[in-house]
């Protein structure tokens, strides 16, 4: 690893060479190109392309003793069987559209609002991001044990009723489990995507506004055809990354909701991997769940694709 | 140097760069087999107690100086792997991953894991009176538990069953007798309500529901009104029953029709312990031991508690549900590390007057003697009769707080076949009693016969 | 200052002017709640006994502050130990990255091997497919290497090769290197400079802010981590903070675990706070540059 900091000797190669000597050249080349991408390409290998094809092997597969069989889809079978399976599905459906009305539109409006102010917006961009620095455990049992307390004694149930509103269960309640979730998850890393998107705000050529307003754009026109626009790139990107990292909710039913919450109203497909994998020593059920999620993804990811670049011809 | 024999040289160093950053780190899986040039044996024992338990963290290492200098010839290096010893998903990591210390704690039910995961060592033909010199006086069905096939993978520390824990400060404070506590659930679901009427966010009756916890309570409520988990052949949830129905009414009754057991649900072992040593707990089920949990590592104070025998629906429970721990011995261990490993738990967990059952270091801590705990030896065996006096002798709580439980011994039942699994199953009907107001219990326990089903079918 | 969505002059006007400090003062107050508001709540809450934290209503200041809450936090959970660990890690992943992917991504830009578009290919494939996809057979990789049969579990490589495998990095490094002209990589070959000289004398210098970039989001990746870690770390030595407090947090009273989280994010809030202006500038320039 020292070798890429070490002195390197230069030489000087002047003369032309042969045309063999061209080739081996080219060998050369080739090596040197090589020798600078195995480390990185042993650790994809070893960390992720291997491993696809092993989960796809092991989700066909059952061991027990230390002895491993071929089972067909007998994995598959069981894990589509189990009750919680649609219930998993549902809940993380459920979390990604709600965390991307807030966690994915809430940014993009909070941005466009630091973007247009010109004093204490260092503050602010330092507010937003503050929780992202906050190890995750840590925010979430903030959460847990502080402001989703079932009881009055609990921060959001003490504000609510001081406000005289109507007070919740949050995490005990099997139709606000979702919404807390994604209030926790949101406000943990709002402001990673706050970041992104001022950046892209910044990008943004001012006489296009100018040529807006001259053309008698109001407001809301303005953020429509030209900062939409402008931004459609990063948004789609982020909204695409943002999908499949809610899809993976896992830490926040893990800690919120001690698992599965009040009757799997937290289960996630991600947990009921964890589940099967560590809770009922069903490995070989966790990966065939793994490659189900993987194909879903993967079929997700390939129709957005597609969708996103007809829209650029 | 010319600069093509440079390049070769960059690239080779790149590729070792990896292979000898791989090869560093294969020397932590080296093995040397426990014994090192001077011949002594070491080995690597878990479940050593967390700061938090200050002076069971004093006497464990107390013990293992004391271990090392009778036995010079053995290291013993604990692990202390977290509040719970045996926090499942993280026990099934370890059993995976083969990274359990050599010498590791596990429950009663985990028997059939350790031998599905491969990690588990044949250590029939140590235990003797050599390495264990109580050995026969360890009661018998103990040993059953821990054997397979004729096989002896484990030896038990801890045999516990469950009672009535109850809070003698609130029961006094609610007008309840306290030489009188409940003796049936319709008596629980009486004093639950007027404890509750205190105010003050306490829970008359507090329970489990997750984090496998409420399953493993949900059975223990089930033996108590007769019914079973498991058909006898293991291949049936007979938990969907009039008894299992009875279980859950009575949550529901109490939870909504009463609001007697507090609005924070959704409890799991440490949760519901916290809430009752900071005195909002009136009662709850558990072993006698849970009141040391409440002491030492709540900060409760001891003399609250006390601990009946567990409720029945009309009468006293008709069964309650005992477990226990024991050590599992890693499959890899040279015979020395064995004997090594069979003897430290000797010294530590089966010597009258020693380690857990050192009496007289323990009565001036704060940490309770006298609880009829851990019943590990046979009724009239050697050991007992000693371990029986020490306790007495040196009782340092009010021995009445536990008369009751241990004069009205109950029939105990185990716990069923694959109980983890089970167990998270379990918590949904659990949690959903507990936190949904129009829940069905009907729908629940078939859910939960569903999906038990399922599991059973799998034979995983 | 370029214009933005509101032009200067109507902000300076009356009404406009007005909207905008009454807006400013709304969002400054509600920010200032709603992200400070709730770290409050946690440091304070914290000091506050078993029962006071049960009060109804909640109380804003601890009555008796109970210090001593963080003196348990941080001695029985280990704290100290439990944070030089997730350092430690993140110190490495950083560290390898910079090495491994920036030695890659400059092969995959610049040098241009035979099949170095496939490579490319199967690594931004590796973008679609969700971690937690993988965490089942990674795990059992990691548990016992292919071929080498070496168990990686609570050695720290378990956690600094995988993030190697990083092809958001890759790419943007990539595209980083794309964006530097030719002419002066062409220019630093003809002069006989061989590639690792090129790239450490030439390119690197060029590149420090998207490298600052990386770093930062290595450092993050492994600081926010948790099921990894928590499988293939499971020693409680060799623990990271969030994991550790996760395993602690069944068996410990609630104002304790809450003390613990406090200390376990008072480095890094520190460290950003002081570093905030670089740390800010760096992701708001270099990320999206290329």
């Amino acid at each position: 690893m020292a070798t890429i900091t070490a002195p390197a000797p230069a030489r000087r190669t002047a003369h032309p060479r042969p045309a063999t000597t061209r080739r081996r050249r080219k060998i050369q080349d080739n090596l040197t190109g090589h020798a600078f991408l195995i480390g990185a390409v042993g650790c994809f290998a070893l960390f992720m392309w291997y491993p696809m094809i092993r989960g796809v092997v092991m989700s066909f597969q059952h061991s027990r003793r230390g002895v491993t069989s071929w089972v067909g889809w007998d994995n598959y079978i069981r894990i589509v069987n189990d009750p919680s399976f649609w219930t998993a599905w549902r809940n993380t459906f459920h979390f990604t559209g709600l965390a991307l009305v807030l966690g994915f539109v809430l940014p993009f409006v909070v941005a466009i609002l630091l973007n247009e102010f010109r004093h204490a917006k260092g503050y602010l961009r330092v507010l937003v991001y503050l929780p992202v620095m906050l190890p995750p455990a840590s925010a979430l049992y903030l959460f847990k044990y502080y402001a989703y307390d079932p009881s009055e004694a609990g921060l959001f149930n003490a504000l609510l009723r001081a406000a005289h509103l109507p007070t919740s269960e949050w995490m005990q309640s099997p139709t606000m489990t979702m919404p807390a979730m994604v209030i926790a998850s949101t406000w943990m890393n709002m402001g990673g995507a706050v970041l992104i998107y001022l950046a892209a705000l910044q990008n943004i050529p001012g006489d296009l506004y100018e040529a807006a307003e001259l053309d008698g754009a109001g407001l809301v026109k303005r953020i429509w055809h030209v900062t939409i626009p402008q931004t459609r790139l990063i948004l789609a990107l982020l909204a695409m990354t943002q999908i499949v990292a809610t899809m993976q909710l896992f830490i926040e039913p893990l800690i919120l909701a001690n698992g599965a919450g009040t009757q799997d109203s937290a289960t996630s497909v991600a947990y009921l991997i964890y589940q099967h994998g560590f809770f009922q020593n069903d490995l070989n059920g966790a990966a065939a769940l793994g490659v189900i999620m993987l194909v879903v993804l993967g079929a997700f990811s390939a129709v957005y694709l597609r969708l996103s670049t007809r829209q650029d011809r | 140097m010319s600069v093509p024999q440079y390049r070769r040289v960059a690239a080779l160093a790149l590729v070792t760069g990896l292979g000898l950053s791989l090869a560093a780190c294969s020397t932590k899986s080296e093995d040397d087999g426990g014994t090192d040039a001077a011949g002594k044996v070491t080995i690597t024992v878990d479940c050593q107690p967390v700061a938090a338990q200050k002076e069971l963290l004093q006497n464990w290492n107390a013990d293992v100086t004391e271990f090392q200098k009778q036995n010079p010839d053995i290291a013993i290096k604990s692990v202390s792997v977290g509040q719970q010893c045996n926090n499942p998903p993280d026990f099934t990591a370890r059993l995976a991953g083969g990274t359990t210390t050599d010498v590791f704690y596990g429950y009663m039910t985990d028997l059939q894991q350790v031998l599905d995961s491969g990690q588990a060592l044949d250590i029939t033909r140590y235990v003797t009176k050599d390495t264990v010199p109580t050995w026969d006086s360890v009661d018998p069905a103990l040993k059953v538990v821990f054997t397979d096939g004729g096989k002896l993978y484990g030896v038990p520390v801890k045999n516990y069953s469950m009672g009535l824990v109850y809070n003698k400060a609130l029961f006094q404070r609610a007008g309840l007798d306290v030489e009188n506590p409940p003796k049936t659930w319709p008596e629980v679901r009486e004093a639950a309500k007027r404890i509750a009427a205190l105010g003050d966010g306490v829970a008359g009756y507090s329970e489990y529901s997750a984090g496998n916890t409420g399953g493993w309570h949900f059975t223990s409520l089930l033996y108590s009104q007769g019914g079973t988990v498991l058909s006898e052949d293991g291949k049936k949830a007979t938990f969907n029953s009039p008894e299992g129905r009875q279980v859950l009414q009575n949550l529901k009754d109490m939870r909504y029709g009463d609001d007697s057991m507090g609005s924070r649900q959704l409890l799991q072992w440490g949760d519901l312990l916290t809430n009752a040593a900071a005195g909002k707990v009136g009662m709850f089920i558990g072993a006698p031991d849970t009141t040391q949990a409440i002491v030492s590592q709540f900060k409760g104070r001891f003399s609250d508690w006390a601990v009946a025998p567990l409720p029945g629906q009309t009468g006293l429970a008709k069964g309650t549900l005992g477990g226990g721990e024991g050590y599992f011995f890693k499959k890899d261990l040279t015979p020395e590390q064995v004997r090594a490993g069979l003897k430290w738990i000797a010294y530590q967990k089966l010597t009258p007057g020693k380690g857990q059952f050192d009496y007289v270091r323990a009565k001036p801590q704060n940490y309770p003697v006298g609880l009829p705990q851990p019943l590990l030896f046979a009724n009239g065996s050697e050991a007992q009769k000693q371990e029986f006096d020490l306790r007495k002798a040196n009782a340092n709580v009010p021995v009445e707080n536990f008369a009751l439980f241990e004069n009205n011994q109950l029939p105990i039942k185990g716990e069923p076949r694959n109980a983890q699994a089970i167990y998270a199953v379990l918590d949904s009907a659990m949690s959903g009693v507990l936190t949904d107001p129009n829940a069905q219990v009907d729908a629940l326990l078939k859910t939960a016969e569903e999906k038990v089903g399922q599991l059973l079918a799998a034979g995983s | 200052m370029s214009r933005t969505l509101i032009s200067h002059a109507q902000l300076q006007r009356g009404r406009g002017r007005a909207v905008y400090w009454a807006l400013l003062a709304v969002v400054v107050t509600a920010f200032t709640l709603v992200f400070l508001g709730p770290l409050y709540w946690m440091v304070t809450g914290a000091l506050k006994s078993g029962r006071e934290i049960a009060q109804i209503p909640p109380t804003l200041f601890p009555r008796d502050p109970e210090f001593g809450n963080y003196v348990d936090a941080w001695t029985q959970l280990n704290l100290g130990k439990l944070l030089f660990n997730t350092f430690y890690y993140a110190a490495g992943a950083v560290l390898f990255q910079l090495v491994l992917d920036t030695a890659a991504a400059y092969a995959l830009s610049k040098l241009r091997p035979v099949l170095g578009n496939v490579i490319l290919g199967a690594m931004l494939a590796t973008l679609m497919i969700p971690a937690m996809v993988l965490i089942v057979p990674q795990y059992q990789t990691v548990i016992s290497l292919p071929l080498l049969d070496i168990s990686l579990i609570d050695s720290p490589f378990a956690i600094w090769l995988p993030t190697v495998a990083n092809a958001f990095n890759i790419f943007l490094l990539k595209r980083f290197f794309d964006s530097i002209p030719e002419e002066i990589m062409a220019a630093a070959l003809m002069d006989g400079a061989s590639p690792l000289r090129t790239l450490r004398s030439i390119l690197l210098p060029m590149s420090r802010p998207i490298l600052g970039v990386v770093s930062i989001f290595a450092m993050t990746a492994v600081w926010k981590d948790f099921l990894w870690p928590l499988l293939v770390m499971p020693h409680p030595q060799t623990r990271t903070v969030s994991v550790g407090i996760y395993a602690f947090a069944g068996g410990t009273p609630q104002n304790v675990v809450v003390a613990a989280s406090v200390i376990a994010a008072a480095p890094t809030v520190v460290l950003f706070l002081i570093f905030q202006r670089n740390i800010m500038s760096g992701l708001t320039t270099g990320g999206l540059k290329g």
